[in-house]
């Protein structure tokens, strides 16, 4: 009886398998591949949205969370989706370390899929060798605009969290270095504070708590009039709510956007009204800040940029696929970003060797531009 | 290729018993994870080439590092987390054949050079701490990589352009003063995968009846160097070196007695066995063709480890089909892994949760049987 039930359940199982394959087919499929919720939510929601929008045409898949140790299990995630024939374009965001070597894996077998990477960790100049196109936020530009901002919203310090493996990247260690130029010019004393890297021995935990222990700390030493800026993901909650609790500055998170680490900190739940409206999100965060006297002393860009690197990178290759835009036309490019994310917004090119593009846009101050 | 572990029960390897229970208790480890593996192909129905793609190449890419694993188990240093070190000296031979841009068989031979020296150095050093931290080696070892990479970390990043003069705006940050975290490796990629292709490429692209067979490609050169390595291992457990690192193995002290220098057969079993993790990380980034300046080496100690005790080694016995089974049973598991917890799940990330579940969950209970298995081997004297 035990024996024919497991062999019941068996062939019910293969059944429902073989049954499960996807209906309907369009004409190419597009693969995504994104974290998981556990460091920030931004990616992770906005292939959820593209995944719903256009049903049957994306294969979702996600990052090991501890990505840098297993790095061979993250490209494999992604020749895994270049093994389907069918899949005509692979959208990474964000790009962790391993892009690079997953792409030139996957173009040996398959030259002909399009690669669109949000927030690619690796070397600008190496990824846009490989990379049909890289959607990131303007990070030297941001090493200027962030200290001008954090003066504006009333601080006479500026302290950055980071740690050696972020350091590493050439585009925030030069970042930092312009923030610190940029506050000795605008007469504000630049703290570099070292924080435990999440992905080292202590994990995510350990950096987190760090953050909430040293804001209060740096806190009353300096004064209420100090701005914090962290460029990790996972700390952007812990800060959001030790800042809140202290009363200091904080112009923007790592990856500008209200929904990165402000829901958490404030304790704001996104309902199903809520999820992807960003102009009601922005109303609610603002109404709770202003609630809790913090008006005029937090910032964030109106668009989630994670976000919107999933949907304008989804949205761009589906375009690409069509033959409805030249990724190489960055005007064209710039417009299908910009329609998405309903602001304007400023375009860069690393250089003419690829298509890096790097975007500006401008802040909302919480409890001043909202209304 | 999935059935090796109950074919292999016959090697020397698998242990002098023949009977079911023998096999049974010899083997469980590996036929647990089988069974796992298997379980999850058909969960996640993957496309066998696919399959056999991923787990050709990550065989070719880790092989190496796993069987440097077996010499410091053969001394009693149980699993040298200090591989992780050896590692380090393969990358800094990289960065070095890197900068001078020389490129193909060449660089990767030149680096392979380079990374002797180093190697043997690092070596040298964390046998000495490892002999004043005899009965918790391999614990020390572990903290030993945490605590090397801090120093890497310092040199690479603040040490290169400061303390050590070095120009390479390729390589290194905008300020000149640090390496990027990301090397690209171009010129070195396939060098060693690809050496052999004078004598066939690898390629496997045919069709058997009805079944598609391919494309497959075979990195034909390391697994010759792989092969060799496995030869050479046996060769050096056969030698008087070998026999008296089995001694030091069995009991410090009766080898102390029996007038073998027991510190100095130590420090040579953890200098073989960095050198050889050198030279395997050479061959995982060569395949990979990127390098993390700061990442890399950390993945190395951890899956390696996991492997070969996949493979059914314990922290007193390891070989070379412990190494090779335990390569390709553990990284069967991780191809097949995230894609099954996808399948059933039909959420991603929900996929991803069970797949770290699922793959370090086994680990865990891989180390229990473990304990299961010697327990009932003591019984049955």
């Amino acid at each position: 009886m035990f024996k024919r039930s497991i062999l019941v359940i068996a062939a019910l199982v293969l059944v429902l398998g073989v049954a499960s394959v996807s209906l309907g087919a369009p004409a190419f499929k597009i693969g995504i591949v994104t974290g998981t919720v556990s460091q920030g939510e931004d990616e992770y929601r906005g292939a959820e949205y593209v995944v719903a929008k256009y049903p049957g045409m994306l294969e979702h898949r996600t990052y090991p969370d501890n990505f840098m140790a297993e790095q061979e299990t993250y490209i494999a995630q992604i020749t895994g989706l270049a093994a389907d024939p069918a899949i005509k374009a692979i959208v990474v965001n964000q790009g962790v370390p391993g892009t690079v070597a997953a792409i030139r894996k996957v173009k040996q077998l398959r030259p002909d899929i399009l690669f669109v990477i949000g927030e690619p960790h690796e070397d600008p100049p190496i990824v846009e060798k490989e990379a049909d196109i890289s959607l990131i936020p303007n990070n030297p530009a941001r090493g200027q605009s962030i200290p001008q901002l954090a003066k504006k919203l009333g601080a006479k310090k500026f302290l950055h969290y980071s740690f050696p493996r972020h350091m590493s990247m050439n585009d925030l260690a030069t970042r930092r270095d312009l923030m610190e130029q940029e506050c000795k010019k605008l007469g504000m004393e630049f703290i570099f504070v070292t924080a435990p890297d999440p992905m080292g021995e202590g994990g995510l935990p350990a950096a987190q708590q760090f953050i909430l222990e040293d804001v209060p700390r740096q806190v009353a030493k300096h004064g209420k009039d100090i701005a914090f800026f962290s460029t990790n993901c996972g700390m952007q909650e812990p800060l959001i709510t030790a800042i809140l609790k202290a009363g200091a500055i904080f112009p923007e998170q790592c990856c500008p956007s209200p929904t990165h680490g402000y829901p958490g900190a404030l304790g704001l739940e996104i309902t199903e009204e809520l999820a992807g409206n960003f102009p009601a999100i922005v109303k609610a965060i603002n109404t709770d800040i202003v609630k809790r006297g913090m008006a005029g002393r937090m910032a964030t860009w109106p668009v989630a940029t994670s976000y919107l690197n999933t949907v304008a990178g989804v949205e761009i290759a589906k375009l690409a696929l069509e033959k409805k835009i030249n990724i190489k036309d960055m005007a064209a490019v710039q417009k299908v970003v910009e329609e998405i994310a309903g602001v304007s917004m400023k375009f860069e090119r690393n250089s003419e060797k690829g298509q890096f593009y790097r975007y500006l846009v401008g802040s909302i101050i919480f409890g001043k531009d909202v209304k | 290729m999935l059935e090796k572990p109950t074919a292999q029960v016959k090697t020397p390897a698998g242990g002098s018993g023949v009977g079911i229970s023998d096999i049974l208790r010899n083997w469980s480890v590996p036929i647990f994870f089988l069974v796992i593996s298997i379980a999850g192909i058909i969960a996640a129905r993957l496309d066998i080439n696919y399959l056999v793609n991923e787990v050709v190449g990550r065989f070719g890419r880790n092989a190496f590092l796993v069987i440097s694993l077996i010499i410091p188990v053969m001394a009693g240093l149980g699993l040298n987390f200090g591989i992780v070190v050896g590692a380090m000296a393969g990358q800094t031979a990289l960065v070095i054949v890197t900068h001078y841009q020389v490129e193909g068989l060449a660089g990767f031979a030149l680096a392979a050079v380079i990374s002797v020296p180093i190697a043997m150095l690092l070596g040298l050093l964390v046998g000495k701490v490892l002999n004043r931290a005899k009965g918790r080696e391999m614990v020390t070892s572990m903290i030993m990589g945490y605590f090397a990479n801090g120093i890497y970390q310092l040199v690479f990043l603040v040490l290169l352009g400061t303390l050590i003069p070095m120009k390479d705006p390729v390589l290194m940050l905008g300020s000149g003063i640090g390496l990027r975290n990301t090397i690209d490796l171009i010129g070195l990629s396939y060098s060693l995968d690809r050496a052999m292709d004078w004598l066939w490429n690898g390629f496997v692209f045919t069709s058997v009846g009805a079944a598609r067979l391919g494309p497959w490609r075979f990195p034909l050169c390391t697994l010759f160097i792989i092969g060799i390595l496995c030869v050479l291992t046996t060769f050096i457990t056969r030698t008087k070196l070998g026999q008296e690192m089995r001694a030091v193995g069995q009991d410090m002290h009766i080898a102390q007695v029996a007038g073998i220098n027991v510190d100095r057969t130590r420090i040579i079993a953890i200098m073989m066995s960095t050198v050889l993790a050198a030279w395997g990380q050479l061959i995982f980034l060569q395949n990979l063709g990127t390098f993390n300046t700061y990442s890399s080496h950390e993945q190395v100690g951890m899956f390696s480890v996991a492997a070969i005790l996949v493979g059914g080694a314990t922290t007193r016995r390891a070989t070379i089909w412990n190494a090779i089974v335990g390569t390709l049973l553990f990284h069967t598991l991780f191809v097949v892994s995230p894609l099954a917890g996808q399948r059933l799940f039909g959420v991603s990330q929900v996929g991803e949760y069970f797949r770290s579940f699922l793959a370090y969950g086994v680990i865990a209970v891989a180390l229990a049987l473990h304990a299961w298995q010697g327990r009932s081997s003591k019984q049955s004297k």
